[in-house]
């Protein structure tokens, strides 16, 4: 009699679990596209609940003037959830309708569609190469140089793409950081800093229609101790 | 010969230059008024929206990435960048003479903007004609387009979207006059600039 409660009891149980958990996928979502040099773009996006199946993810995409459906040409580039579109398949000033499908045994589902012109979603990379060095002269306070060189894809040098800079500076020490914007230069030079301590700085660029790029990683650089050394100098 | 030379090489430069901060100018105004349009916008307004492929312009043939860009003869593309923005002469008086009445909060700085885009686009495109003088007018010279009907619809979210829509037509084409103008800054400074 136990037994045969328990095991109804468990079918039941078994059954409203299956039932609950097993369904046709969720609504994917695309959550963004970024193109860091007006060559290329990646797409990604965000899968909704799996219907606790084996779900796969197809992207879709339809361009402007042109009926034919295309599947992404690469999902792997770009790692996980996301399409990578290489200079072939990447065209400006013209519109992508991109949809994302998810799929499982139980059906499918797909995400609401997003129209992309490559031209709006130009996001360069960090600039490279940041270096900062104390540069001294006869007789005068130290300065500090700091250079750097455009992301290595973004191609500045035909002018199809072009970038402005903005450093920001900081002595180790302190909280706030205080932004230079730098123009299309490449270098920078912080005049008077302070004797002894220790300067953190980071490069940023932004195309001229378009968003700012991470920070680069911080270069540190130390400033000689001058005002001491010009002191124990005067004393001499 | 070789101081004239120099000589043209500085001018032509300095004129590019000129340009394209002009037509940078035109693509952030045109990008700082469709923010203001944005701010009060019918939700269904963008779906009922004509396509991209709607614009006056599309049918103009204009390269569609970097390498096809790179391909074109200068006076080439200084002709597609003086068809394009031709092309939209009578566009903006069109933009600039209905925005006072349109049903928006901002028209105010949206007319006033409008009247800046015309402003720039004149300048821009007598610049143009100076450096199609200098250069050489390409053989495969384009014509601008004119735009097909003269008005933007009769009841107040038709019109609204209807300059909407011309905005960002207008929008990606000054665009490309900016992208090829910048290319052809590059040439002429020989890449010292960029």
């Amino acid at each position: 009699m136990m037994w045969g409660v328990m095991l109804i009891l468990s079918l039941i149980f078994t059954d409203v679990v299956e039932s609950t958990r097993l369904s046709p996928p969720g609504k994917p979502k695309l959550t963004g596209c970024r193109s860091p040099e007006k060559e290329t773009f990646t797409c990604w996006w965000e899968p909704g609940p799996d219907g606790g199946l084996p779900t796969s993810y197809s992207l879709y995409y339809r361009k402007e003037n042109s009926d034919t459906v295309h599947e992404c040409p690469d999902y792997h580039t770009a790692g996980k959830n996301s399409c990578f579109f290489n200079k072939n398949d990447t065209s400006i000033w013209v519109n992508y309708n991109i949809t994302v499908v998810a799929t499982n045994a139980l059906g499918r589902n797909v995400s609401d569609p997003v129209d992309v012109d490559v031209v709006y979603i130009v996001q360069p990379h960090m600039p490279e190469n940041v270096t900062v060095v104390v540069q001294e002269v006869d007789g005068n306070d130290p300065s500090l140089l700091v250079r750097w060189e455009p992301p290595r894809k973004a191609d500045t040098r035909s002018g199809w793409i072009t970038l402005v800079y903005e450093l920001r500076v900081k002595l180790e020490k302190e909280e706030k950081w205080e932004e230079h914007f730098a123009g299309q230069q490449k270098q920078f030079n912080i005049f008077s800093p302070h004797s002894g301590e220790v300067y953190m700085v980071q490069v940023r660029c932004k195309p001229d229609h378009g968003f700012w790029s991470e920070w680069s990683s911080t270069s540190y650089v130390t400033v000689p101790d001058y005002i001491n050394r010009e002191r124990s100098m005067w004393i001499l | 010969l070789c101081l004239a030379s120099q000589g043209y090489a500085v001018g032509l430069g300095d004129m590019l230059e000129r340009a394209s901060q002009l037509s940078d100018k035109l693509h952030s105004l045109s990008t700082s008024l469709t923010n203001d349009l944005d701010t009060h916008f019918p939700p269904m307004g963008k779906i009922l929206m004509p396509r991209p492929s709607m614009c006056h312009t599309a049918s103009l043939q204009t390269p569609h990435d970097k390498d096809q860009a790179l391909r074109v003869p200068e006076s080439e593309l200084l002709s597609i960048a003086r068809a394009l923005l031709l092309s939209w002469n009578d566009p903006l008086l069109l933009l600039a003479s209905e925005a006072p009445t349109l049903s928006h909060p901002q028209n105010g700085a949206i007319y006033s903007k409008t009247r800046e885009l015309q402003d720039q686009s004149n300048s821009l495109s007598s610049g143009l004609d100076r450096l199609i003088h200098k250069i050489g007018s390409s053989s495969k010279a384009l014509s601008p387009l004119p735009l097909q009907g003269g008005d933007l619809g009769s009841d107040k979210n038709s019109r609204l979207i209807n300059f909407y829509f011309l905005l960002s037509c207008f929008r990606r084409d000054s665009h490309k006059i900016d992208n090829f103008l910048k290319l052809l800054r590059c040439r002429a400074a020989k890449q010292d600039r960029c």
